[in-house]
């Protein structure tokens, strides 16, 4: 009866607007800053969506707006079929956020009371919390570290602990800003198990990432926003579909400097060169129309002294498609 | 790890007084459990206070002599306590959230920002008269007075009337904390000057005229006094009544109530249009 | 916490040295309202500077009004709450050091290096003797112009030597305290206790003379009791020659606390590579 009232879109965003005034020390305007320049979407019920974009693009913005924490300065947005401006509690009721990072728990009493405490505060049936909360800790894994004070978790600890707070009380939306930040890999595959668990059980969910990967591996369809506009809304594969005019070089190296990167920055037919210096081998992925073509000018280009490990030609990522979206 | 599929429904509570007042008991108990996890506690609220009075003992000097002189003088100790407690905690019920980094879910919670710093609040000023009983036995035995009240029913009602001005007061402080960026300065700074305007130690009619409007504006200070009116015998102080006491301290204690809940509705606008609340 | 054995002297490795500094940081953190003065903003310095100390001083000066004693008791205890008005920033000296540098993130590479946390000390305790001298100074003349005590016969020079050497040995203290934060989790709480018993033990509100005599070496132990002294001395008249008495006492008993305090921030130091632990806080 829900899905009714809302014609099955969860959350809907129309022509949404939001700025920032500086004012100068005597109180007149300096500056309007656009955080967000009119932008359009909509997420089904049940659907699992995928915010990308660089940092300041306004992702964090668009999710304050939706999670009704900030107002906007024009356009709309629905959740739930419900007006942010106007419907503020009824909308936070229904609606489950993960921040991302360490913040947004009491860190010096234990993972129960912080359950225990928010299932309060979102109106949970004591009844009903008895059973739930301690379901809740199973489903993460935190059951038997449940009494421990939160400030003795790890960090992969303390966002499951997130997920299980922003379900406590079994919300329809869930949104997840950056659920994965700073975690490691095992830590992190176990929070994108819960995330398609989650949306298995008919929850919708609003996911903001760095990770491509994770938005291609998860994300029903991924809208990418640059400075404050969304420049593509699609799925993963036809994202993809925008960039499949190049391939991509994958090099492994060793040995390379800055230097080089910049020379294969300056071959022709070479649009875009990403690099990873920084560890024993380096991975350098060159974006070109020439696919395998241009390898002969990569391979000469190379000093003396170093050595190109391992090359494959690979079909491009959404990454590299994010990377050409916002890039223009 | 257990299945997220196999969750028991939320179901939500009921009504609008059983919703908040679950809120209000989660509140004051993650306040409880937050308190007595920092050991920091004890100064503001029980050493500064039995300090103080121990300097005024040995200042009373021979005065202190009789019982309920010392009576007053451990009452007055432990009034500053709840003072202590007031400024440091409740006033910071909310504004704790921002060192802490749980602002945002805070301010996401679906109902009002003032209901949950009234439970903090409450809880902090209960906590207070604990202290205040606390000091008091310490006082009564280092002192070596009996506990007599002039009238026990009226000094009860008395002092749950001021605890209940002092929790207003505290939520009024919240706001100020939350609204101004010089809030803390403006509490931390209170400090002292409370003892002195509120009459813990000595009767407000001795400070400067300048100073009694900010004196009497202060509800606990007509507490205090009803306070002292109940228990001391032979006490005047301000030459008021004692139901003239309480009835000021209502007003003031409603006054304070209806004032933070309006800030705390512009707490709210203010984060919700800057997006933040955040100032560090 | 495993040692790391690294040195020729097997003394502490990097990695413990960190977890001291950093505990003398946690305790610097949360040393209460009045100790984590952060000096960058106006609001902080009227505080310290003005509403405290004038409040402070109100308030035993107000009880003694109210007890209707001689002008000379209430400024008896005007002019000893003015100088134990600089105490909480002066003990608190050592625990904003150690905490400026955790904003500036030099902490790690000073703790390091015993020398250069001998120097770095020196170097910032400095700023802290001119800043509580300053608070001792503002809460002289709060004493003169609110209060109404005469200082027409004062001797400036033995006010000023008092207010400098009374800020230093109170720092000495500062370190005593702090060096019991190193080991105890309620090192905040000491402190403060400390401070406040200043208010009674010190001579700053009534004379050392009235506590009961098991007492009264205590307040001979703790520098500010010769402070408040030798400040009224000063303000009566008498000369700086006549003030070397109590001011070479102070002295001396500051030299001996900051012995005290280095020999326990050394003691605990060992203790805590000994047993292998650090009181977390």
């Amino acid at each position: 009866m829900e899905k009714a009232r809302h014609n099955g879109k969860a959350i809907e965003v129309v022509g949404l607007t939001r700025e920032y005034i500086t004012r100068s020390f005597f109180g007149g305007v300096s500056r309007v800053t656009k955080a967000l320049d009119g932008i359009d979407f909509d997420v089904a019920t049940g659907e699992l969506f995928g915010l990308i974009g660089p940092n300041g693009a306004g992702k964090t913005t668009t999710v304050k707006i939706l999670t009704t924490l900030l107002t906007p300065t024009g356009g709309e947005a629905k959740i739930l079929g419900l007006d942010v401006n106007k419907d503020l509690y009824e909308i936070r009721r229904r609606i489950g956020i993960v921040f991302g990072g360490e913040r947004g728990l009491y860190n010096r009493v234990s993972a129960l009371d912080n359950l225990r405490y928010f299932s309060d505060l979102y109106g949970v049936d004591p009844a009903v919390a008895k059973t739930r909360i301690p379901q809740l800790l199973e489903a993460v894994g935190l059951a038997d570290r449940a009494q421990e004070r939160v400030e003795k978790y790890s960090r992969g600890m303390k966002q499951r602990l997130h997920i299980a707070k922003a379900l406590v009380h079994d919300p329809e939306l869930l949104v997840l800003d950056e659920p994965t930040i700073g975690l490691d890999p095992g830590g992190a595959r176990d929070i994108r198990n819960m995330i398609r668990e989650m949306q298995k059980q008919g929850k919708t969910i609003l996911l903001t990432t760095h990770y491509m990967f994770e938005a291609e591996e998860l994300c029903q369809r991924v809208a990418v926003i640059s400075k404050g506009k969304i420049v593509a809304l699609d799925t993963p594969s036809e994202l993809k579909r925008l960039v499949r005019d190049i391939s991509v070089i994958e090099l492994r190296t060793y040995g390379v400097t800055s230097d080089y990167v910049e020379s294969l920055k300056r071959l022709p037919n070479v649009l875009r060169v990403v690099s990873e210096l920084d560890s024993e081998v380096q991975t350098i992925r060159i974006q070109s129309p020439l696919g395998a073509d241009l390898l002969p000018l990569v391979t000469s280009a190379l000093p003396s002294d170093a050595k190109i490990i391992d090359r494959t030609i690979k079909e491009p990522t959404l990454e590299d498609a994010y990377l050409r979206l916002v890039e223009e | 790890m257990g299945a997220l599929s196999e969750l028991a429904p939320g179901k939500k509570v009921e009504g609008y007084m059983a919703f908040r007042g679950q809120v209000l008991k989660a509140c004051m108990i993650l306040t409880a459990k937050l308190f007595f996890a920092d050991p920091q506690w004890i100064i503001p609220s029980i050493i500064a206070p039995f300090i103080f009075t121990l300097v005024a003992f040995f200042l009373f000097g021979g005065q202190a002599s009789t019982g309920s002189f010392l009576l007053y003088l451990v009452l007055g100790s432990g009034l500053m306590g709840m003072w202590g407690t007031t400024i440091y905690g409740s006033s910071n019920s909310i504004g704790f959230d921002r060192w802490n980094g749980t602002m945002e879910s805070t301010l996401a919670a679906p109902i009002p920002l003032s209901w949950i710093a009234l439970g903090r609040v409450l809880f902090n000023t209960f906590e207070g008269v604990i202290n205040a009983l606390f000091i008091l036995v310490i006082g009564l035995a280092w002192f070596q007075v009996g506990f007599g009240v002039l009238n026990p029913g009226l000094f009860f009602l008395a002092s749950v009337s001021t605890f209940l001005s002092l929790s207003a007061f505290g939520l009024l402080m919240c706001t100020i904390i939350l609204l101004s960026r010089k809030g803390g300065f403006i509490t931390n700074s209170m400090e002292i000057p409370v003892y002195i305007a509120t009459g813990t130690m000595f009767p407000v009619s001795i400070l400067p005229l300048v100073v009694l409007p900010f004196a009497f504006l202060l509800a606990p200070t007509w507490g205090i006094e009803a306070i002292r009116l109940s228990a001391l015998p032979g006490y005047t102080g301000l030459a008021t009544n004692y139901w003239l006491d309480l009835g000021i301290l209502a007003i003031e204690t409603l006054a304070y109530l209806g004032l933070a809940f309006f800030l705390f509705k512009r707490v709210e606008a203010y984060a919700k249009r800057n997006g933040t609340l955040e100032e560090y | 916490m495993k040692s790391t054995e690294g040195g020729p002297t097997g003394a502490l490795g990097a990695g413990a040295r960190l977890k001291i500094a950093l505990r003398v940081l946690k305790g610097a953190f949360f040393f209460g309202r009045k100790g984590l003065i952060i000096w960058d903003s106006w609001d902080m310095w009227v505080m310290q500077i003005v509403i405290t100390p004038i409040a402070q001083i109100g308030f035993f000066a107000l009880l003694s009004i109210y007890l209707q004693y001689p002008t000379s008791v209430t400024q008896y205890i005007v002019i000893g709450n003015a100088i134990q008005s600089m105490s909480f920033s002066a003990v608190f000296a050592v625990a904003n050091i150690t905490s400026q540098d955790k904003w500036q993130g030099t902490l790690p590479s000073t703790m390091v290096t015993p020398a250069n946390r001998a120097a770095l000390f020196i170097g910032r305790a400095g700023f802290q003797v001119l800043l509580s001298a300053l608070i001792a100074a503002a809460g002289l003349l709060y004493a003169a112009t609110i209060f109404g005590v005469s200082f027409a016969a004062a001797d400036f020079a033995g006010i000023v030597v008092t207010v400098l050497l009374t800020s230093v040995t109170m720092i000495g203290f500062g370190l005593l305290i702090s060096a019991v934060g190193l080991y105890m989790r309620t090192a905040m709480i000491v402190a403060n206790i400390f401070l406040f018993v200043t208010l009674l033990l010190s001579g700053v509100n009534f004379p050392v003379s009235e506590l009961p005599g098991w007492l009264q070496p205590v307040s001979w132990a703790i520098p500010l009791t010769y402070g408040t002294q030798a400040a009224r001395m000063a303000i009566a008249g008498t000369s700086l020659a006549g003030l070397v008495p109590t001011l070479g006492w102070e002295a001396l008993d500051g030299v001996l606390v900051m012995f005290a305090g280095y020999a326990l921030f050394t003691g605990f130091e060992n203790l805590s590579r000994r047993t292998g632990r650090f009181e977390e806080y």
